[in-house]
């Protein structure tokens, strides 16, 4: 699929979830997650990293929009692009130590960073409110309605999305693919993979960054939990659930978590558990998750399609006889 | 030919894991734009020797020199840009990218701050076409420039590999038993890919095949037990007798005598 087609996609998305959706707050929520869900992908589909801190760079981002925007009252894009500088500059400082290892380590030295900032965001009331998270945070009074905050992120979205797709299409995405694939070969062929690693990081924690600042200025909150490592685990499982390796799987992902838990919260307080029937059945069964179940769909759908005329000519022949 | 200046040297290299030597003190110097073979038994420490050569481990003790630069220290990717491309013994591609892709990294990677941006796609010059057909062509695979290189047969796979080498352009290129597993009907295509070489690049090559290393060596290096054994042309290693008695018999003599 090509850039221009993956672009339009995603823009029927962003505007079919208005005329889907009773709540501008859902709807913010799903494109929040889409993002945060777009930058695990980078990492997960792109690089071959599996990160359990993406929870760190969304609660620094929340934190740092939170801040910004009580204490020092600096308008919202400021306070947004904190969000994804302190983000970035999160991601270089896990980033760098993570790298250093591979496979297994690299994972519980993610998690790792994830309990720690968890546990520093947990100790340092004076700045993130510890247990009782940050209050109050204003927003513009441009954007006082949910469906306006929703055109708001939808923007940034957008941006963010075809940004993305640049970068998955250029020189850098290109040559994650071949890490991704092999980093012994990668290596040999001149590629100093800890620096391309250390840089998707970056792009990824800025991103999830920005994610979690517009999470805390739709919710007027940045409590201590979007730092926990239930966030991060959140992540994963949307960007998993969603298809890796394709940036609208994400998107479709978010979509999927986001409103499914919303229907089945409201039915059963226990329906996490639900959650976890369906990711056996995506890491058993369908590892290219939703996205490859759709393209699946599509591609039996065109080949019944063809089938169909020579099919009737058949019956037609028959008739005759 | 043997008069050619110097393009890699090992001087005196010891490589040890733990208290056991891999390399015990190797010297070697391969000429520009030859065939040097290194052979010897199983566990004569060849790989190994290609390892400390190309960057992929570091010399216990020792010195490399590339090209007139002590490489010792440097890393691997470092070495790729000073001009050294190496081939492995165990096929080592991107399987799930086709073969042009596969080229254009290995073209790529002699100057991969480029691939650090974020921005540009591999269109135009970035897309290294020149050098991607070139080696194609070389290689026989313009058919398959666009089948994921996991599908290509086994044979191709190998040849892929050494394509991989050649598209950094370097100036050596090392390979590692380039045949391995190889049919008997691609092992002349590959000796004659291999003797093709020399005028643009100078080639290591560690091979179990005696045929082909007799039929196209310049020098001749045996190994054994992490020390070199002896060293000279075809003819001369032929008829050593300690490389006959230590090595593999009449095997040696590829065949003919």
């Amino acid at each position: 699929m090509n850039r221009k087609t993956t672009l339009l996609l995603a823009l029927v998305l962003v505007l079919m979830l208005p005329l889907a959706l009773r709540s501008g707050s859902l709807a913010s929520e799903v494109l929040i997650y889409a993002l945060a869900a777009l930058a695990c992908n980078l990492l997960l589909g792109y690089t071959g990293l599996l990160s359990f801190g993406q929870g760190i760079f969304f609660g620094l981002g929340s934190y740092t929009v939170a801040l910004l925007l009580t204490r020092l009252a600096l308008p919202t894009p400021l306070a947004l692009a904190g969000a994804i500088a302190v983000g970035a500059a999160g991601a270089a400082l896990v980033g760098a130590m993570a790298i250093r290892q591979r496979g297994a380590y690299f994972v519980m030295l993610t998690l790792a960073a994830a309990q720690m900032f968890y546990f520093i965001a947990y100790t340092a009331t004076g700045l993130t409110g510890g247990d009782n998270g940050l209050l109050d945070i204003p927003r513009p009074a441009s954007m006082d309605t949910p469906w306006k905050y929703y055109a708001f992120v939808a923007v940034i979205f957008m941006v963010v999305f075809w940004l993305l797709l640049r970068v998955t299409d250029s020189l850098f995405g290109r040559t994650l693919l071949a890490i991704r694939d092999n980093e012994a070969r990668a290596t040999a062929l001149g590629y100093d993979i800890k620096r391309f690693k250390l840089q998707v990081f970056v792009i990824s924690g800025a991103i999830t960054g920005l994610a979690g600042g517009l999470h805390a200025m739709m919710t007027g909150i940045a409590p201590l939990s979007n730092m926990e490592y239930h966030t991060s685990e959140m992540i994963l499982v949307i960007t998993v659930i969603g298809g890796t390796g394709n940036l609208l799987a994400s998107v479709l992902g978010a979509a999927f978590y986001i409103l499914l838990a919303d229907w089945l919260s409201t039915l059963w307080p226990r329906w996490l558990l639900l959650l976890g029937v369906l990711l056996i059945v995506v890491s058993t069964g369908m590892q290219r998750g939703l996205w490859g179940l759709c393209e699946a769909v599509v591609s039996r759908a065109a080949r019944l399609i063809r089938r169909r005329p020579a099919g009737t000519a058949i019956d037609a022949d028959g008739g005759s006889t | 030919m043997t008069t050619a200046p110097v393009l890699i040297e090992a001087v005196d290299v010891v490589k040890r894991y733990g208290s056991f030597a891999a390399l015990g003190g190797v010297n070697l110097a391969v000429r520009r734009h030859t065939v040097h073979s290194v052979i010897g038994p199983n566990g004569a420490g060849k790989t190994t020797l290609f390892h400390m050569l190309t960057g992929t481990g570091s010399v216990t003790s020792g010195r490399i020199v590339f090209d007139g630069h002590d490489v010792t220290r440097e890393p691997d990717h470092r070495r790729v840009q000073r001009g050294m491309a190496r081939s492995f013994q165990i096929t080592s591609l991107f399987p799930n990218l086709p073969v042009h892709e596969n080229l254009r990294l290995a073209a790529q990677g002699v100057r991969p701050r480029q691939a650090l941006d974020c921005w540009r796609p591999p269109t135009g010059e970035r897309a290294c076409r020149d050098v991607i057909d070139e080696v194609l062509a070389r290689i026989g695979l313009q058919r398959q420039a666009g089948t994921l290189a996991g599908v290509l047969s086994h044979g191709q796979q190998r040849r892929l590999e050494v394509g991989m080498a050649l598209a950094a352009r370097p100036q050596a290129i090392f390979l590692d038993e380039p045949t391995s597993g190889m049919g008997i009907d691609d092992l002349d295509d590959m000796k004659r890919l291999i003797r093709s070489l020399r005028d643009r690049h100078t080639v290591v090559l560690i091979e179990h095949n005696m045929n082909i290393v007799m039929d196209i060596s310049d020098l001749i290096t045996v190994m054994q037990n992490g020390r070199v054994l002896a060293e000279g042309l075809p003819d001369q290693i032929r008829a050593d007798d300690r490389v006959r008695t230590a090595y593999l018999g009449n095997m040696i003599t590829g065949g003919r005598a």
